[in-house]
């Protein structure tokens, strides 16, 4: 392995980190919207919100990818890589995060949503100043796990031919007949990814759990 | 040989943890059919002494003896194995302060499971037994019913029964009114008092003064790991003969005064 | 479309060898990873430093791998150290090694979280060792579990899709060759999302009757 291949799983590198903070930064609020629909209980919408949440939490972010990469262009929408695996990630991962949200709406005291109301507050303002800064105090320790979660899924792309971490070390071990070496520099580099957020993850928990044990 | 009547004796228990002396040469002696209360402020060793009895805890020195056999050492100081232990264990009931019903089994179960699966009687006559003991305690008719749809008072009365259905030589209550709401702790305390009625052997940990006072056959104060006074309830609550008694009930004085209905 | 269907009917055969191959796998590395944790969890919780950290490092580390990546090197990178393992062997090794990691640590979690008192009570009362563990720790630890291990069940499904690059013949495989044998991929593929919606229900239910039972006995 030499040191062009070593650059050119960097290369890759970027290109995974680039592609999960987009889904992340677009399933975030996505996520979000998904959950208010279902928590104001919009007819019709709020049941094809629920089925379509629980259809994609169980659906492999693999087929999905498959799914949209090659049925798209059959029903006219050109598509490429990049823009598959984008909304691929953007799917799955806001079907997750919608769940998180809408966990914390559930438990939010109602009480709290009438005193907004009692001082004569709007619903929007109500949500800005009073709902959200609290259920996403609640909600981030899953969000940042969904977060890791999201990356552990990126090499899929690859099977699409996204030249991320995993199609670089998968390139450069047929090329060299020894798929060890870039696959071990591979997990190198995923490894302290996902471990930074796996113990921001902890942090918060910690930080937020002697919050309320001082309180 | 320890005299036939006396079940338990302990003899000279201290326990540390760390730098702490929980227990510190500590003797207690209780012959069949006594209710010994042990009283104390918070700290003061109480359930460490009760949990060296059936070995929860080991203590540092001192020796305990049920029934004239030596707890958790066997022969030539070697520690006692886990079957011996076992074995002595199933003959020395216990009531704990949070109940600690297993949540898993139905109350019945709950009864049944210590003498079949330990013990190894035979079910129906277990089955038969554990009914009695439920008709005792007046919760029969929850005998389906799973811990969690119980009150505190309820769990507390089948926690008494499921210690009773090992047919015990010696009860263990560790305050087991400390986590019941005031108006539950009666329903407990009757059927405490009616075991010592009956001549059931028991060392109760408490706090409830009234119920010391007017069940106990004998008091054992203990404070700071020490056993500062014991001897009659009646001598103890009238004159008690050393200060830290004595402010010791003057602090509980109220609480047995409005405790009580 | 509805012609595409058709053709994704005629080729039913396969689908269903997909989805039963996805569902033995999944069933297996469940079962496997779940009693491997159950091991595993008093090492991550021993007193012994070594053996703690040497667990902590296992666990920690496979939360940290993309299981894609680890299903690669063990297909494709064991075979440099000697191992030469076929898909089959290779793809659950590495669904059930992988599994294993987070279903120890989910079952500490549990165990933590679980009343000392009723355990001492199983103590007290002369129980000890594999019969306290198996009739006083066990059944609650399982109980408050359960949702969990579902999850983690549920996790392993979709995890065994990643197995189509490795050419185990699991349902996202098939319904991969459907597609390239008659260009029907939108048809292809949505079939393939409800089998693994359908196949997610089922757990799901089972984790519901499950959580109901605890309900009852918390």
């Amino acid at each position: 392995m030499s040191g062009g291949d070593i650059a050119s799983i960097f290369q890759g590198a970027a290109v995974t980190i680039t592609l999960s903070l987009i889904g992340i930064l677009i399933g975030l609020p996505i996520g979000l919207g998904l959950a208010l629909l279902r928590w104001a209980n919009v007819p019709v919408i709020a049941r094809i919100v629920a089925v379509y949440v629980s259809m994609l939490r169980a659906t492999p972010l693999v087929t999905l990818l498959l799914l949209l990469f090659f049925a798209l262009p059959n029903i006219g929408i050109p598509i490429n890589p990049i823009s598959a695996a984008i909304t691929a990630l953007v799917m799955n991962t806001s079907a997750f995060n919608c769940e998180v949200w809408r966990a914390a709406l559930m438990n939010f005291p109602k009480d709290q949503y009438e005193a907004a109301q009692s001082v004569g507050m709007r619903a929007s303002l109500r949500f800005r100043r009073i709902v959200l800064p609290q259920i996403l105090r609640v909600s981030l320790p899953g969000l940042v796990n969904e977060m890791s979660l999201l990356i552990k899924v990126t090499p899929v792309l690859a099977v699409v031919g996204v030249v991320d971490i995993t199609r670089a070390a998968v390139r450069i071990g047929a090329e060299t007949y020894d798929p060890l070496p870039p696959f071990l520099v591979a997990i190198a580099l995923y490894a302290p990814i996902v471990f930074a957020l796996v113990a921001l993850q902890r942090w918060i928990e910690r930080r937020q759990s002697a919050a309320e044990a001082a309180a | 040989m320890a005299a036939l009547n006396k079940v338990l004796d302990v003899a000279g228990v201290s326990k540390r943890f760390g730098a702490n002396e929980v227990l510190s040469d500590v003797s207690l002696q209780v012959d069949k059919g006594e209710t010994v209360c042990v009283l104390g402020p918070s700290g003061s060793g109480k359930s460490t002494l009760l949990r060296c009895i059936n070995w929860l805890e080991r203590p540092d020195a001192g020796q305990i003896y049920l029934n004239g056999q030596r707890v958790g050492v066997s022969g030539a100081g070697i520690a006692m194995s886990d079957r011996d232990l076992s074995k002595i264990r199933t003959r020395v009931g216990m009531v704990f302060q949070h109940f600690a019903l297993w949540p898993h089994l139905t109350v019945l179960q709950n009864l049944m499971e210590a003498p079949v699966q330990v013990q190894r009687r035979p079910k129906a006559e277990v089955r038969d037994e554990a009914l009695a003991l439920l008709e005792k305690v007046g919760l029969v008719e929850k005998r389906d019913a799973f811990p969690s749809r119980l009150s505190g008072g309820q769990k507390q009365r089948v926690g008494i029964a499921r210690a009773l259905a090992m047919r015990p030589d010696l009860l263990l209550f560790d305050e087991p009114t400390s986590a019941l709401d005031p108006e539950l702790v009666g329903e407990v305390l009757v059927v405490m008092r009616e075991l010592a009625h009956e001549g059931m052997t028991m060392v109760i940990v408490t706090h409830e003064m009234g119920f010391a006072r007017e069940a106990a056959t004998r008091v054992l104060f203990l404070d700071r790991g020490r056993n500062v006074e014991s001897g009659p309830p009646e001598q103890f609550f009238a004159k008690p003969e050393t200060e830290r008694a004595r402010q010791f009930l003057q602090r509980y004085a109220g609480d047995t005064a409005n405790g009580k209905h | 479309m509805i012609h595409d269907f058709g053709i994704v009917w005629t080729e039913r055969a396969l689908l269903l060898s997909g989805l039963a191959n996805t569902t033995i796998l999944s069933v297996l590395a469940a079962i496997a990873s779940l009693l491997l944790g159950f091991a595993l969890t008093p090492a991550l919780m021993s007193k012994h430093l070594a053996v703690s950290g040497t667990a902590r490092v296992f666990v920690d580390g496979m939360r940290c791998v993309p299981f894609l990546l680890f299903a690669y090197i063990v297909y494709y990178g064991l075979p440099s150290l000697g191992l030469r393992w076929d898909n089959w062997t290779s793809g659950l090794f590495a669904l059930i090694v992988y599994n294993t990691a987070y279903m120890a640590e989910t079952l500490r979690g549990a165990w933590v979280a679980q009343p000392r008192e009723p355990i001492e009570a199983g103590v007290a009362f002369g129980f000890s060792d594999l019969k306290l563990f198996r009739r006083i720790i066990l059944p609650p630890l399982l109980l408050s579990a359960g949702p969990v291990i579902g999850n983690q069940t549920i996790q392993i499904i979709k995890d065994s899709a990643f197995l189509t690059i490795i050419a185990l013949p699991e349902l996202t495989h098939a319904a991969s060759s459907i597609q390239s044998r008659h260009y029907v991929p939108f048809a292809a593929f949505i079939t393939a999302v409800f089998l693994y919606w359908g196949l997610c229900l089922v757990v799901e239910a089972g984790v519901n009757s499950v959580g109901r039972l605890a309900e009852a006995r918390r």
